[in-house]
């Protein structure tokens, strides 16, 4: 408890009332505008005047002015007075009678029909299915019968609508639409005076307890209940709202949204109709009546008149979070939506969210906090704000006044605890996070992006590096200096490179590579800054690093050019002349290039094969002149002679006669001078080479199948690639039958040869040039392939025959057919002999004109 | 008056009935706030609203004891269901149940569906009813079926100490008969006992979703045939229509 929803204010005193006469009491009080009417036990009707004002001190006071007092001239009190201000007229009940009186002059109407009689006690209908304006309804429960009756008070006259009976005898009534709620002696029940259908609702004794009967809404009813229990009621019987807890002796109620205010013997008592709860208490001796009219509530003891003023909405809603009581005034501020202007309630129902959230940012209930936080659509700044440097500086915002929560600063809110701060900078990473990710962040993103970076930066978290790769709004002023602080220079590159400074980027990173700064985010930083350069648009970054980075690492280094995308505009790319001339000083890296340019993009340039061959050769010249021969040394030589000699074989491009040059100086690379020789034709010397001196005929029958592709035939000119191997195979086999070498011929290798490679040598040819002596026994292999090459292909040619045969008979019988029957057959008189072909081409003529 | 806006409008009622202290109010505090704490006596009555998928369901939670007892029928005013609760340490709070409760349900829906719930299983085998068990119901036939009327004994005691069962699942299924007859819905196609006699513990949780999810399952076809009718039972305070005269004021 302890809201202050009401304040008690004094509006008539017991003076202006009855002065010192002790026996007079206020009876029944009535209030319409400005017009307040007292009706007291001695017969009078007072009559007064509100004002109402607010004092100096912000609080309402009312000045009351008693306009005229009038004696009904009868000895009984009077029991209820009710005002029709339509009509203007005032409704009095006195003596078991209603009267009608004017309501300024107080004088009851001339007209003797203008009165009930033999009425206990009535109510007004607020809400009336009548739709006439200038009538008002009544219900009226009648003293003589054990009935309630519905009657219709014109200006001048009273009209009987309706009489029903009831079961036991009604003691308080309450009126909406077609619905009486009656209390009866021992319950309570709904009447619809339309239909006469009736609805018990509960027991309740009325002898033992004064019953309640209130309307608080349209077909809603507010009940005492057994217990001391404020009961709601439909028209149908049900109840949509827990009861209220009131005490036994409750003498009066009324409803004033979002609460029920019920009087007793010593207090007013305040529940809200929200939540049940009890409110507020507020002490008030001998109280007689309270009641609500048109939303005030007005109580009164038995000598004078007050009000319960309802303090502002918004002042009870703080005064809730001052409590931190942060559920009750949510649940107050989301009760008043119906009772102020929709755009005032978003906009205070927006501020309170707000308010709750930091309420809860200050418990560190952070759960919740965001999501009052995120419903209150919260400037993200705000909550920026309380963490020290991380706004930007260049940011224009201001907090937000009335501030909405008390804290300077995190400092402040955590005292110093580090455990709590380092939760809230958690809170906020991942609030920020969620809001980046979500919303448009309220048009706010150098503030959220900035304030990220330096959260993630200061907290070492590994999604810096994602903020910074993807698309963010990070203010480069702001947070170059924090990332330096907190020694992120790569992340510190990669926002230079993402505010396209690309320049300050490398040069950054260039400093973490040589240790000058430190930064262990990337181990593999210098990897990084060269795949960076082989990207990178500007050429002349480009050269300006490529010294550091190939004097760094060569292998590596070169990346930079071998990398480098091969498309790409005009401006970006490379030209491979100049990096050649540029790579001239660093060996490792031009024949890497090299071989990226011949081997890889293929580049068809003299140069570039030449200068590869070159490099290749001048290799294989260091390793064969060093003198030591380690194993690994053979290994790098054979790997350097392979290089060597694929170039050699795949390549057509480079200059035969310089390579020739550099090779012939050396008896050990004949492999590579037959390959030369091959390369200008020379296929006697090539072979002669590699039979006779490097006596190696496995690679004399490679050479043969790779001249007969790769070399390009001088003679005769257009000889096919079969012919062209068939020429070298003789050539090769001639070479083994030379008897003019030293060694003589070479029978074996010859026979051999021929029969593995039978099928590449003209066999008719073959036979010429054998000598006399070779057993067939001995040929076996080769003659038997050669006969059955011979007949394959006579066979072949067969097959071909017959089958262009059948064919063209096909084709004959197509035609013949297709012919439309009984169709001309154009015949050629000049031909006597008819022939099948002639019809053919008559025919295709005629098809070649149809299509 | 404008319906607080917290309070959604309810698509279906459920209420809890049972004599006092059989554990009405902790029974729907295990279920909505997923612990066991101490209640005071409910005054009145209380009512929570759960947020059941797309549907509110409101669950009305009495007041058992006497005193409150006149409340009870309005309170049952077109309820889908009502969860009939009483001490299974406690013969009387079952027998209470036929004598004194299922007149209340007089004023429920022609096709609520009734349940009968046996509270406080914790304090008959702490064994069997210790937090969540994985297993549905429990048969505990012979511990307490030849203890039939004893009478009277009060429930809720010194909970470390194991009490007598006093009602067993028989009788607890004998009774929903006996509702079902009373209501002349026994021919019915009515769901049988088994499926809606529940021993339950709000103290350790046990077989407390389960109760209150087979109800919600099963009121589910009242609230689509009371959405597609449209014709809501309680009244929309929201919605502004011109009172018909046609319009009864009883069901």
């Amino acid at each position: 408890m302890s809201v202050k929803a009401f304040e008690l204010v004094p509006v008539v005193e017991r003076e202006l009332l009855m002065g010192e006469k002790a026996r007079i009491n206020i009876e029944c009080l009535e209030c319409c505008g400005k017009y307040l009417y007292v009706g007291t036990n001695d017969c009078f009707i007072h009559h007064f005047l509100l004002e109402e004002q607010t004092n100096a001190k912000g609080r309402v006071v009312y000045l009351s002015q008693k306009l005229q007092q009038k004696h009904l001239g009868l000895k009984k009190g009077v029991v209820e007075l009710k005002a029709a201000s339509a009509l203007e007229r005032l409704i009095v009940l006195c003596d078991a009678t209603i009267y009608v009186h004017d309501m300024l002059s107080l004088e009851a109407l001339p007209s003797g029909s203008a009165k009930i009689k033999g009425v206990l006690s009535f109510c007004v209908n607020e809400n009336p299915v009548s739709a006439d304006p200038f009538c008002v309804e009544l219900g009226v429960i009648s003293s003589r019968r054990r009935a309630v009756q519905i009657y219709t008070v014109h200006e001048d006259r009273v009209q009987l609508v309706k009489e029903l009976g009831t079961p036991q005898q009604p003691c308080a009534l309450s009126l909406d639409g077609y619905f009486l709620c009656l209390a009866l002696a021992s319950q309570y029940m709904i009447l619809n005076y339309s239909t006469g259908a009736s609805q018990d609702l509960f027991p309740f004794d009325s002898e033992e307890r004064k019953p309640i009967v209130k309307r608080i809404g349209r077909e809603e009813f507010l009940l005492a209940a057994p217990g001391g229990l404020g009961m709601f009621a439909n028209a149908e019987g049900i109840s949509q709202r827990a009861p209220v807890n009131w005490s036994e002796n409750v003498i009066g109620a009324a409803v004033c949204f979002p609460y029920v205010v019920a009087l007793d013997e010593g207090f007013v008592t305040v529940h809200s109709m929200l939540d049940q709860q009890l409110k507020q208490t507020l002490s008030f001796r001998d109280g007689h009546i309270l009641q609500d009219f048109e939303g005030k509530l007005v109580l009164s003891s038995t000598k004078a008149v007050y009000m319960l003023v309802p303090l502002p909405l918004e002042r009870q809603i703080q005064d809730l979070l001052a409590g931190n009581r942060v559920e009750e005034a949510l649940t107050l501020t989301e009760g008043a939506r119906r009772n102020i202007p929709k755009d005032r309630f978003q906009i205070l129902h927006k501020r309170i969210l707000q308010q709750a959230g930091f309420i809860q940012f200050g418990q560190l209930q952070f759960l919740e906090a965001k999501e009052h936080f995120r419903k209150g659509q919260l400037d993200v700044r705000e909550l920026i704000s309380l963490y020290p440097l991380l706004l930007p500086a260049s940011s224009s915002f201001t907090r937000c006044h009335p501030p909405l929560h008390p804290f300077a600063d995190l400092n402040q809110l955590t005292q110093g605890d580090q455990e709590k701060a380092q939760s809230c900078k958690r809170f906020l990473i991942s609030y920020l996070h969620e809001v980046r990710s979500c919303e448009g962040t309220n048009g706010f993103r150098e503030e959220v992006d900035t304030a990220l970076l330096k959260l993630y930066a200061e907290a070492d978290h590994e999604s810096l590096l994602d903020l910074l790769a993807s698309d963010n709004a990070c203010l480069l002023a702001d947070s170059a200096p924090w990332l330096e602080k907190h020694h992120k220079y790569f992340a510190l590159g990669l926002l230079y490179h993402y505010n396209g400074q690309d320049a300050s980027a490398v040069q950054m990173w260039v400093r973490v590579v040589d240790g000058v700064l430190q930064d262990s985010t990337r181990s593999d930083l210098f990897e990084y800054v060269v795949d960076f350069l082989s990207f990178c648009p500007s050429l002349d970054l480009v050269w300006k690093h490529a010294d550091w980075a190939l004097q760094r690492d060569q292998v590596v280094g070169v990346q930079i050019f071998t990398k480098r995308p091969v498309g790409g505009d005009q401006g970006s790319r490379l030209n491979p002349e100049d990096v050649v001339t540029y790579l001239q000083k660093h060996s490792h890296a031009l024949l890497l290039y090299l071989e990226h340019l011949v081997l890889d993009q293929q580049v068809q340039k003299e140069r570039f094969h030449t200068h590869l061959g070159v490099l290749y050769v001048e290799r294989v010249l260091a390793l064969l002149s060093q003198t030591s021969c380690p194993e690994e040394e053979k290994e790098a030589l054979s790997q350097a002679r392979s290089r060597l000699q694929r170039l050699l074989k795949e390549s057509s491009l480079y200059r035969v006669q310089l390579l020739m040059g550099k090779v012939e100086g050396s008896e050990s690379l004949l492999l590579e001078r037959a390959v030369l020789h091959g390369r200008l034709g020379e296929h006697e010397r090539a072979l002669h080479l590699l039979v006779h001196q490097l006596r190696d005929r496995r690679a004399a029958e490679d050479y043969c199948s790779w001249a007969a592709t790769a070399c390009v035939p001088q003679e005769p000119p257009n000889a096919t690639q079969q012919q062209q191997g068939t020429r070298l195979y003789h050539l090769l086999l001639a070479t083994y039958l030379d008897p003019d070498v030293p060694g003589g011929v070479d029978s074996t290798a010859a026979v051999d040869l021929l029969n593995r490679h039978g099928h590449a040598f003209d066999a008719a040819d073959v036979l010429g040039i054998l000598p006399e002596g070779w057993s067939l026994q001995l040929l076996r292999p080769f003659l038997s392939t050669a006969v059955r090459k011979s007949a394959h292909a006579q066979r072949t040619a067969q097959v071909a025959l017959g089958l262009a045969r059948s064919e063209n008979l096909q084709l004959l019988h197509d035609r013949v057919s297709s012919q439309p029957r009984g169709g001309v057959i154009v015949m050629n008189k000049n031909k006597v002999n008819f022939h099948p072909w002639h019809v053919c081409e008559r025919e295709t003529d005629r098809d070649g004109e149809r299509e | 008056m404008p319906e607080p806006a917290k309070m959604r409008k309810p698509d279906v009622k459920v209420v809890i009935l049972g004599d006092m202290n059989v554990g009405k109010t902790s029974l729907l505090h295990r279920y909505t706030e997923r612990k066991f704490k101490d209640t005071i006596s409910t005054v009145g009555g209380a009512f929570f609203l759960k947020q059941w998928g797309p549907y509110n369901i409101s669950i009305w939670d009495t007041a058992g004891r006497e005193q409150f007892h006149g409340l009870g029928s309005m309170y049952c005013r077109g309820a889908s269901a009502v969860i009939l609760t009483y001490d299974v340490t406690n013969w009387q709070t079952l027998a209470e149940l036929e004598d004194r409760f299922l007149s209340l349900t007089d004023t429920a829906n022609s096709d609520c569906i009734y349940a009968i719930v046996g509270n406080k299983a914790d304090l008959t085998d702490s064994g069997t009813h210790r937090a969540e068990p994985l297993d549905g119901q429990t048969e505990q036939e012979g511990v307490g079926t030849e203890l039939q009327p004893t009478g009277g004994g009060v429930g809720g005691g010194d909970p470390a100490a194991l009490l007598q069962k006093q009602v067993s699942q028989e009788d607890a299924r004998a009774l929903y008969n006996r509702v079902l007859r009373y209501k002349g819905m026994e021919d019915k196609a009515c769901p049988p006992a088994e499926r809606l006699c529940f021993e339950t513990s709000a103290k350790t949780g046990y077989n407390v979703d389960e109760l209150f999810e087979t109800i919600f399952d099963m009121v589910l076809p009242s609230i689509l045939k009371k959405r597609s009718q449209g014709t809501p039972s309680t009244i929309d305070l929201e919605e502004c229509r011109v009172p018909k005269s046609t319009k009864a004021g009883c069901c």
